[in-house]
């Protein structure tokens, strides 16, 4: 019959499906756990580094040091996307980028010319798709491991910061709210303001911490060794690395799980679809098997 | 007195939390020991070793390869590149990675970035080595074998 072997192939074909969406569910769930692990371990040492700069910044007027100076007139713009490599994760990397389009439009409505440093493939094709200005791409693992795997894409924003070539530094990824929850989300990272970032999920999770509530106004001045310049010239690049690091591995978390839920969604619409396929099949099974009955029977009435 | 809230962090894990009578680091300018109500700093640490003292305990070794201290009245903050405790230290591993180190640092020297990378490796594997000795020194009653 060839209404029910058509039935039957869709219906292989579709449970062939499922079960490759269910492994790959699998391995994201994996992934996840991982990740997830990983970027809870690093928010303690980003948000302590984060304090230490807003104890600095109070303590410290802006003319210290350049990388707390608001720029008088923005020209230029550095905004580093941190996107995934594989795709099949729903939304995930169409969300950020439509986020940094829609920040260009807010910020800098005034034709503010911005460079875009892409870490991913997926962002980076994207990004091309909506004409964005690509100036640099760095490759980007699957986990990243350490902080010093992302030095690199650090040292060029800072160095162009530095060189005055941008005037602010962005950075675009995906917030780890929960396991159900993402936030795309664009970051200024230079010149760092000091304040409490509200919207970023760890900082919400964790603003009873008393690390923030610290009055340091009734402190003396801080001592620093060897000296100030020294100090603030080391510790502040490596706080934008490691605010880089956080941002990557929030983005790291929020793939797999964005993936996880990609493919259950997957997963189950397979099953429906199994579903309604096989009631279909049934059907057109009892239609021709009451057919084949009804010409028996008639064939056997002609006999008689 | 008011003991002071320690801690120790590296971007893997928080490797240190807990209150403690006197911390000692040794910073950029020499060691220091960090005592109550200190006068806020900030300085940055050179790889070496960290030893933390608290109340009814034995005192706690560890090794850094770098970092951060920001000290507030009673709050210590370290922000550590990499930390390990004496007692995680393989004495073995690190011996052979100071021979390594040495070996690159006279083979494959081709510029001053190079340069300083090793001799940072180094440093970190030298005062991971001093660590261990000076923990094992002092834990001569302990068995090699001992908690494993």
């Amino acid at each position: 019959m060839p209404a029910t072997r058509d039935i039957k192939r869709r219906i292989r074909s579709v449970r062939s499906t499922k079960k490759i969406t269910r492994a790959m569910e699998l391995v994201a769930a994996a992934k996840m756990r991982k990740a997830v692990t990983k970027v809870l371990a690093t928010r303690t040492y980003s948000d302590l580094a984060w304090g230490t700069v807003l104890h600095l910044a109070k303590k410290l007027n802006a003319e210290h040091h350049l990388f707390f100076q608001e720029p008088k007139k923005v020209k230029k713009v550095g905004i580093i996307l941190v996107s995934t490599n594989r795709g099949l994760c729903g939304s995930f990397n169409t969300q950020l980028v439509n986020k940094v389009v829609q920040s260009i439009n807010i910020h800098h409505p005034e034709k503010v010319e911005t460079e875009i440093i892409t870490m991913g493939l997926k962002g980076r094709l994207e990004s091309r798709r909506r004409k964005l200005n690509i100036v640099a791409d760095f490759p980007k693992d699957d986990i990243t491991t350490s902080s010093e795997k992302i030095s690199s894409s650090a040292h060029l924003v800072v160095q162009n910061f530095l060189a005055k070539k941008y005037d602010k530094v962005f950075i675009a990824y995906t917030d780890f709210v929960s396991s159900l929850r993402q936030a795309p989300h664009v970051m200024q990272l230079l010149p760092i303001v000091p304040t409490i970032d509200e919207r970023l999920a760890h900082t919400v999770h964790e603003k009873k911490e008393d690390i923030n509530d610290i009055n340091v106004d009734s402190f003396s001045d801080f001592i620093f060794e060897p000296d100030m310049k020294q100090i603030l010239d080391a510790f502040l690049p490596r706080l934008v690395e490691i605010q880089i690091y956080q941002a990557v591995l929030e983005s790291e978390a929020s793939e797999h799980s964005a993936r996880m839920f990609a493919m259950r969604n997957a997963s189950d619409a397979a099953s429906d679809m199994i579903e309604s396929l096989t009631l279909a099949y049934n059907q057109a099974r009892q239609a021709s098997i009451t057919a084949e009955i009804a010409e028996i029977a008639a064939g056997s009435a002609a006999l008689n | 007195m008011k003991p002071i809230l320690l801690k120790i962090v590296t971007p893997e894990r928080i490797l240190f939390e807990d209150k403690v009578n006197q911390v000692s680091v040794s910073t950029a300018l020499g060691q220091i020991t960090i005592l109550p109500n200190h006068i806020p700093l900030v300085s940055a640490l050179k790889p070496g070793e960290i030893i933390v003292r608290q109340e009814g305990k034995d005192e706690d070794l560890m090794s850094v390869s770098g970092g951060f201290i920001e000290v507030l009245a009673d709050q210590v903050v370290i922000l550590a590149d990499t930390a390990e405790r004496a007692q995680e230290i393989d004495e073995q591993r690190a011996e052979e990675a100071i021979k390594r180190a040495q070996e690159l640092m006279v083979s494959r020297v081709v510029d001053a970035e190079q340069f300083a990378y090793f001799s940072a490796q180094l440093e970190k594997e030298l005062a991971r080595l001093h660590v261990v000795r000076k923990y094992k020194k002092s834990h001569r009653h302990v068995p090699e074998d001992f908690g494993k």
